[in-house]
């Protein structure tokens, strides 16, 4: 045991500091889509998309829906001058329509009721629950990672927890399959108020690449109110703790940093 | 490339002949037999009575309709086909009944395309769970059932356990997959090789690497196309970190389930540092985007000599925590004799990956039918022979290394020139093959049919499915509280077995 401490202590701190300050993802990591130019579209370039997250209406306008985004890259490879990979974490919202991108901008996100407005005193102590409804299994590694060292949550007052009855936070992933439904919904009504539930990943989001409705619903928010969506395929792990600092309300949405 | 470059083994001369088969051409490694579906069963069992395993069974499309059967001998991959001919139902033997490995893989078929074998019987509904039904068969006075799942203490996939149990020893266990079923198979059909592959990749999300490579090998050999030397060394690269990352994270939970933290916290570090040099390497931390039918895509934003640090570091770090981790004794203590399984058991199931390897087996597709860069890389097939929860530790223990190892002669061959990385598939063509690779798991076998250079259709015979039939037998003199370590111990992915 001794040795263990040991070998703990020489480690010295390789925690984040995240939020308090930002934390730089690698160079040339894909993050998120962006959309460099969205006027004059040709409508052939919503066919570039498997999970058609890109729109072109009929005036030419060009929209990314990054909650439909598996970040495959179809987009960026064929029209290079329209789409850019973008090496950023933070890109979880409050509501489904700010995840759709177009050139001006992040859209507008509504104030609603975050937890630690209607609990102020939760702040601190969070406890947190995952469901998988059918993700690929990703999600769930980066979820876990959330409690390793190099992000150790805990230190954040968030602590996981195997009863939903104690929970304040669902951690969702997956598109919510069929044989899921019924415990996803039974999970969800024995928590307690105030809750908040966490849609995690673009399979959580939409659906993602499953697209038989017969199996797969299409994303939590087909089932249940989602209060922050968290897309990407998988969401890193700043990612997704970016998405539980907004559900508590500890980061305001355009915020970067606490 | 269409002929059999080597001679099926000596057993399968006399094979075609009692059973009216003929061999057909097919890619290397792969031995195609024709028969009737009635001699289907016999074929099996005269496969099995040889010492095949057992791989998989589904329904083709590709030259026409018919059942096909995919059994792993001796360095070639054993295909059964037997056509249906469109109308009227496919009858055949049930192999099910004398060979366990086949069960679930003929539930399957059964529920979900209507083949019934002939005098099979089926339990409870496979594919389509209900989390609420719960079959006692157990009874006595103090005998309950624990549905355990689909919703998981702590943050696992869905799966359900349904353990029979008087409180302390667990008399009958029954794994429920399926509850995440998705349908993958039906979204590749339409879809051109290109993109096809980035539903590949998501249907194991921790073996993406594996999944892509398995698959771009089958569109491949279909298409007979052959990828550069290098994008192959590259594709091992991947491969390799992808294994470093699931072996840490099995070797992580079994720390945690003891809790024993700081070794937890070790193995963490350790797998979060690879997850670092994937991003680095890939911009994926799971290494997705980058295996592509054809060869790869992006090579590495690193230097070779920058890998060769980032790998050496890791290395001294692991070989200092695993002296660790074997020399307490409140680790190693609940492992050793934990979820013992016989090779005689492992055999009969037709088990693969780490959890064969724990009982003896030495069952690797990169070493049965070499792929790709092991063809020159070579790999020492790391066994051990007592089954339990221990060994199949000490199996990924050894991996890691041998992983480090591969990965250190893969980067000093890529110090060479850079060749052609991606070698173009022909347009419009049709071919069907199986492709194949170790993933972290175990074997994964994938079919893949082209048609005017479209994905017609998709079979994968993913490792944790046919492992996972394998955990209901994994209790044999174990109590309740051991289950967490044997569960961890097998390593198993619900999104890949439920596709």
């Amino acid at each position: 045991m001794l040795g263990w401490i040991a070998r703990g202590l020489r480690q010295g701190r390789i925690t984040t500091r995240y939020p308090r300050s930002e934390e730089r993802p690698p160079r040339g990591y894909r993050g998120c889509v962006e959309v460099l130019d969205a006027s004059g579209a040709p409508r052939a370039l919503a066919e570039l998309c498997p999970t058609a997250a890109i729109t072109v209406d009929s005036h030419g306008q060009l929209a990314l829906d990054r909650g439909r985004c598996i970040l495959c890259g179809e987009c960026v490879r064929a029209a290079p001058d329209r789409f850019r990979f973008e090496s950023r974490y933070q890109t979880a919202a409050r509501t489904r329509s700010a995840l759709v991108v177009a050139d001006d901008g992040l859209a507008d996100e509504p104030d609603r009721d975050t937890l630690a407005k209607l609990a102020p005193a939760l702040r601190r102590s969070i406890h947190v629950r995952h469901i998988d409804c059918g993700s690929d299994g990703s999600e769930e590694w980066e979820i876990q990672a959330l409690w390793n060292p190099y992000y150790d949550i805990q230190r954040l007052g968030f602590f996981l927890t195997a009863a939903p009855r104690h929970a304040d936070v669902l951690l969702v992933t997956g598109g919510v399959t069929t044989a899921m439904r019924g415990p996803l919904e039974r999970t969800w009504q024995v928590m307690p108020k105030p809750k908040a539930l966490v849609a995690v990943g673009t399979d959580a989001c939409s659906g993602g690449l499953a697209s038989d409705r017969r199996l797969v619903a299409g994303g939590v928010d087909q089932v249940l109110p989602v209060d922050v969506y968290v897309p990407g395929s998988p969401p890193a792990p700043i990612a997704i703790m970016h998405g539980l600092l907004l559900a508590v309300g500890l980061l305001a949405p355009g915020e970067l940093v606490a | 490339m269409t002929s059999l470059t080597r001679r099926p083994t000596a057993l399968l001369d006399g094979l075609p002949q009692s059973l009216g088969a003929r061999i057909e051409p097919g890619p290397s490694g792969e031995v195609r037999l024709a028969l009737a579906p009635l001699a289907f069963e016999r074929a099996a069992r005269m496969l099995h009575d040889v010492g095949a395993r057992f791989v998989t069974i589904f329904l083709a499309d590709t030259p026409e309709p018919a059942l096909v059967g995919a059994f792993a001998l001796r360095g070639e991959l054993i295909v059964l086909r037997a056509p249906t001919r469109g109308a009227g139902p496919v009858s055949y033997g049930a192999l099910g009944g004398w060979w366990p490995a086949a069960r679930w893989a003929e539930q399957e078929l059964a529920e979900r395309h209507g083949v019934r074998p002939v005098q099979a019987v089926f339990g409870r509904r496979l594919t389509e769970p209900d989390a609420d039904a719960l079959d006692q068969r157990v009874h006595g006075l103090d005998a309950f059932p624990i549905p355990y799942g689909p919703v998981r203490s702590g943050v696992f996939e869905a799966i359900q356990f349904q353990i029979e149990t008087g409180g302390e020893t667990v008399a009958r266990l029954q794994t429920r997959p399926f509850f995440k079923h998705r349908g993958l198979e039906a979204r590749f059909v339409g879809l051109t090789a290109d993109r096809a592959v980035h539903v590949v990749e998501r249907v194991a999300g921790i073996a993406a690497v594996a999944y892509a490579c398995a698959f771009s090998q089958a569109v491949e050999r279909a298409l007979e196309v052959q990828p550069s030397p290098n994008a192959e060394r590259w594709r091992v690269l991947h491969a390799e970190l992808e294994r470093l990352a699931c072996h840490l994270d099995v070797i992580a939970k079994q720390a945690e389930t003891t809790a024993l933290y700081v070794g937890q916290a070790r193995f963490q570090i350790l797998k979060e540092q690879v997850m670092r040099l994937r991003a680095r390497l890939t911009g994926s931390r799971f290494g997705r985007g980058v295996i592509v039918p054809g060869g790869v895509r992006a090579v590495g934003a690193m230097s070779v000599d920058e890998l060769h640090a980032a790998l050496g570091h890791i290395e001294r770090e692991l070989r200092r925590d695993r002296r660790l981790f074997l020399g307490t004794p409140s680790m190693t203590d609940r492992l050793i004799g934990a979820g013992h399984l016989p090779r005689e058991l492992v055999e009969n199931y037709s088990a693969v990956g780490p959890v064969a390897r724990g009982s003896g087996l030495s069952t690797d597709a990169r070493h049965e039918r070499p792929y790709g860069d092991y063809r020159r890389l070579g790999l020492q097939v790391v066994t051990h022979r007592q089954g339990d929860a221990m060994a199949r530790v000490n199996v990924r223990f050894g991996e890691l290394f041998e992983s480090l190892r591969i990965l250190r002669a893969a980067l000093d061959h890529l110090r060479h020139g850079d060749g052609e990385l991606r070698s173009s598939l022909p347009a419009a063509v049709d071919g069907a093959a199986f492709g194949w690779a170790e993933a972290p798991q175990g074997e994964l076998v994938v079919w893949v049919e082209i048609r005017d250079g479209l994905v017609h259709r998709v079979h994968l015979a993913s490792p944790s499915l046919r492992n996972w039939a394998l955990f209901d037998r994994a209790f044999p003199k174990d109590v309740l509280t051991d289950f967490a370590f044997i569960e961890h111990s097998f390593g198993l992915t619900p999104a890949g077995a439920d596709r």
